[in-house]
């Protein structure tokens, strides 16, 4: 089976499913999984042999010639597309089913096709019409997938936001490709190094795609749509729609010219999203909005090696450089494995227990083991712990950072403040991680929901155990997966960047197979030693109390306490107190939450002031003919008085 | 030496050595305090009496209560496996096995903070997330420590790192990297391993409600991890790398004897600092390692 009879067969399922979607449930799961897995067989096929694959249509679309093409980039972003938009087809046929959501289930698996064609579209193009026009309908599906439930006014509040935010970054990728046309003269999209005039361009495609991407400070919309969306559908926005920002990134940055500076601009962005995100993560007490700002510090980590992709361009194109830029497309497919894996896991919960407010959680791994455990290794996996995938991506990243420190040029004044901080986002994501868990799945249930929990569905756990497998699955064999990554990181700027495979790769797979297998037989004698010494429960120690409660236990507010009193300068949390002082107090109140900062302190008073001054510049025309009649004759006197003024005697 | 033999053997040397260092530093302790204190070998009488004792439970707990202290042991063990013993190279030295040794110890930190979180209990979160807050800072020290020796030996691998003659930033180097060593094993000014309120405690209070095997594995492996830190700084800070492999064997365990004796003298002399305060002393330990990658880079520029 070649390429080229796989990517036809893939559309020729996925547009059959945008037909059965409405009406045949059944039909539309197995065409979109069909498809997606000829898709990610296409793709696998052209990472595997090297090679491109190009098609030539004779026909016109819009007015452009159909190009398509198939490269080893876009073929490594086919397969997370194919990965997690078949799994979350599986996860959402159990999640929001016809039972329980009856008005809309049939929209949201028509939303979900017309998603993933037009994703594909955008990684297929190779113009510049169908690349916005694909990216348009791909934000409006996603805008649709959204505001599903859209009885909720906070969902159409986040999806709102989300269009609104979108839409500028659409705006600047408008300007973007009509500069871009009107340089060089046409819409078609391809290698264009040679026309260094091109290069400023670079910063406009930085806003739009960065907007996409969720970068800090442009990914205001991101923690409440990412929230508000059903859970599969955050797994797929989380995992590749903000990926398709990096795709535009990557993709841009090796075809057009970049000034000088843009490999740094992109390495501070990077840096600032990562340690920021995970800041503004500790403060959350929503789970799935806790999960998007993990979001922002993964897209930094992915940005961090990018960036350093870039600056070695300005250095010959050191191996480091392209080091740090494989450790960051692997990124990109661990991140959209274990999001996905972890928001499907938190839907899990929200179908379970109905809410999303952890301070309402706890205890649940006696009902929902599955999800439990699974979600667990998602937490490691983003935590960045061997022996699982995001350690791999990092270490990639952590490498090439260090020997471009290592070789003493300018770039080191970068690389060694990275690493630096790089180390620290993975404290602070282990710190957040150990607090969803402990508060989530840990512990005893805080409300009767959280005690009424069940497990999933087959169809839910088996969607994350294929998530999570391919996270184990990576970490264990990173040299596997190396081929692919290098192919990719290659086909960025063909001869540019040496992309060498540190000779390291297979040690570590063999490394984390070993601590696997000792970690696995080090739990097993613990547990056959502990049952058979004899095992008793009785109830936590708290310290002689009579009368302990559910909510005596530390929240996820108090957890972080520490953490988010060390950021409070960005964090800015809202307090609200009510204690009593008296001798006998009466019952007080203390309730804290994090606003997204920059929504609130920068955007929302920016856009007050622009409607302040179109308010008053709109008063102007209120209706009243006699004073239209005044501005005409006051217009008419200023018109006299600029001629006479300007006459010469 | 083949690698089969080497590794065994140096497993049982480590293993069976840690838990003489705990019993270092409280000799130390009563000594200074004019005590006869307990004997050297407590530990190694703790832990045979734990590992014969029954388990006592949660009734909140899940698998993961024992789970994690036996992850979080075989990383620390697996880290202390990837150091070398000066000229004798780890077993299993590769490219980047540094960053691997980092993320090992966060790894047996998640095993330990899963467990203690288990028991749904304040006190254990309030150790929890103490552990985890500190070890933000704690992280970006050791990251900075590592990439001074990095910076200066031009290498990302331990057995080259840690090998030849420091550079002018040693004795920064050594200064940050015991106060981290303090921090990480949660000895005086950070925690106090003898405190009997729950409220004050970091490390203890996660161990709070683990009992028997599980209480020993626990034990032993932040035995381990002390050993480790104290093998790192030694190591770090001498010059190890054209002496025989005898001698280097004797300085390190001399070494590491000094680095024991040190943390009985600090337990002994100074009082456990105010959590507000822990923090500074912890950024003070970074500022003290980046200083060091500071100068390992002045130090091969000029």
């Amino acid at each position: 089976m070649n390429t080229a009879l796989s990517i036809a067969v893939s559309a020729v399922f996925l547009v059959a499913s945008l037909i059965c979607a409405t009406w045949a449930r059944r039909a539309w799961c197995v065409t979109v999984v069909g498809g997606l897995f000829a898709q990610l067989l296409g793709a696998v096929l052209v990472l595997t042999s090297a090679g491109t694959w190009v098609f030539a249509g004779t026909g016109s679309f819009c007015g452009q010639r159909l190009v398509f093409e198939v490269d080893a980039l876009s073929a490594f972003f086919l397969v997370l597309v194919a990965v997690v938009g078949g799994v979350g087809a599986v996860y959402g046929s159990g999640y929001w089913s016809e039972s329980a959501h009856p008005r809309t289930a049939r929209l949201g698996r028509l939303w979900w096709s017309v998603l993933l064609l037009s994703l594909d579209l955008v990684l297929l193009a190779r113009d510049g019409v169908h690349f916005l026009l694909g990216w348009e309908v791909f934000t409006l599906a996603a805008f649709f997938l959204v505001t599903l439930d859209r009885q909720r006014s906070e969902v159409r509040r986040a999806g709102w936001l989300y269009l609104a935010a979108s839409h500028v970054a659409t705006l600047c990728l408008f300007a973007f490709f009509v500069l871009l046309s009107e340089r060089t003269g046409s819409w078609k999209l391809g290698p264009m190094l040679g026309h260094d005039e091109l290069a400023p361009l670079f910063w406009l495609a930085l806003i739009g795609f960065g907007l996409k991407a969720g970068v800090f400070p442009l990914h205001i919309w991101l923690p409440s749509a990412h929230a508000n969306a059903p859970s599969h559908v955050s797994a797929v926005l989380s995992g590749v729609t903000i990926k398709l920002g990096i795709y535009g990134l990557v993709r841009f940055t090796g075809w057009l010219p970049v000034p000088a500076s843009a490999g740094w601009v992109v390495v501070a962005l990077g840096v600032i999203s990562a340690v920021l995100g995970v800041a503004f993560a500790l403060g959350q007490h929503d789970l799935k909005r806790l999960l998007a700002y993990h979001s922002v510090e993964n897209i930094g980590i992915i940005l961090i090696g990018v960036g350093f992709g870039l600056v070695a361009l300005g250095h010959g194109g050191a191996a480091w450089g392209g080091v740090a830029l494989a450790g960051g497309l692997l990124h990109v497919w661990n991140h959209g494995l274990f999001k996905a894996l972890l928001f499907l896991g938190a839907g899990s919960v929200l179908h379970a227990t109905g809410t999303r407010e952890m301070s309402r959680l706890g205890g649940l791994w006696r009902a929902m083991p599955w999800t439990a455990s699974l979600f667990a290794l998602g937490a490691a996996a983003i935590s960045g712990l061997p022996p699982l995938n995001g350690f791999v991506s990092e270490w990639l990243v952590f490498l090439g950072l260090f020997d471009a420190a290592g070789s003493r040029g300018p770039m080191a004044w970068g690389a060694m403040p990275a690493a630096i901080l790089l180390g620290v986002t993975g404290a602070l994501a282990l710190a957040c991680f150990v607090k969803v868990c402990g508060v989530v799945f840990l512990g005893a249930p805080r409300s009767p929901a959280a005690e009424h929990a069940h497990e999933c569905g087959p169809a839910m756990r088996g969607a994350m155990l294929v998530l999570a497998s391919a996270c184990a699955g990576i970490g264990l064999g990173p040299a596997l997966v190396w081929p692919a990554v290098a192919r990719a990181a290659d086909a960025w700027r063909p001869g540019e960047l040496v992309v060498a495979r540190p000779e390291s790769l297979t040690a570590l797979g063999a490394a984390h197979v070993v601590l696997a297998l000792l970690a696995g037989a080090a739990v097993w004698a613990l547990a056959r030693k502990a049952s058979r010494a004899g095992m008793v429960r009785a109830v936590t120690w708290d310290c002689g109390y009579v009368a302990p409660t559910a909510r005596m236990q530390y929240s996820a507010g108090s957890f972080a306490g520490i953490l988010t009193e060390w950021f409070g300068w960005i964090l800015r949390p809202a307090v609200h107190r009510e204690v009593d002082a008296g001798v006998l107090p009466r019952a007080g109140r203390h309730a804290s939450h994090t606003p997204e900062t920059v929504l609130d302190q920068v955007v929302e008073p920016a856009g007050r002031l622009v409607m302040r001054l179109s308010g008053a510049v709109r008063r102007l025309q209120h209706g009243r003919v006699q004073s239209y009649i005044l501005y005409l004759v006051a217009g008419i006197v200023a018109l006299v008085a600029v001629v006479a003024a300007g006459t010469p005697p | 030496m083949t690698p089969y033999l080497e590794v065994p053997l140096r497993l049982v040397v480590l293993l069976g050595l840690a838990p003489l260092l705990p019993g270092i530093i409280n000799k130390v302790k009563a000594w200074v305090g004019g005590r006869r204190g307990p004997p050297v070998l407590q530990l190694y009488y703790d832990l045979a009496r734990l590992w014969r004792k029954g388990v006592v439970m949660s009734t909140l707990a899940s698998p993961g209560f024992i789970a994690g202290p036996a992850v979080a042991w075989v990383a620390v063990v697996a880290a202390i496996v990837l150091l070398p013993l000066g000229p004798a190279e780890a077993p299993f030295a590769f490219r980047g096995d540094v960053l691997l040794m980092i993320y090992l110890l966060a790894l047996a930190r998640f095993g330990t903070t899963w467990a203690a979180m288990e028991t749904g209990s304040a006190f254990e979160g309030m150790g929890v997330a103490r552990e985890v807050s500190y070890a933000v800072i704690a992280e970006a020290a050791i990251i900075a420590a590592v990439l001074s020796l990095s910076v200066q030996t031009g290498s990302v691998s331990l057995s080259a790192m840690l090998a030849p003659a420091p550079g002018a930033g040693a004795v920064l180097l050594a200064a940050g990297l015991f106060t981290v060593l303090l921090a990480e094993n949660c000895r005086v000014p950070f925690d106090d391993p003898n405190t009997h309120l729950e409220l004050t405690m970091i490390h203890e209070v996660m161990a709070l409600d683990h009992s028997g095997p599980p209480l020993a594995v626990i034990l032993h492996g932040a035995a381990v991890k002390l050993l480790l830190f104290s093998l790192l700084l030694v190591e770090a800070v001498l010059p190890l790398g054209g002496v025989s492999a005898p001698v280097a064997l004797a300085i390190i365990a001399a070494g590491v004897f000094v680095v024991t004796i040190g943390v009985g003298l600090v337990e002994s002399l100074l009082a456990r600092f105010a959590f507000r305060s822990v923090p500074l002393l912890l950024t003070t330990a970074f500022l003290m390692c980046l200083f060091a990658l500071l100068m390992a880079w002045k130090g091969g520029a000029a």
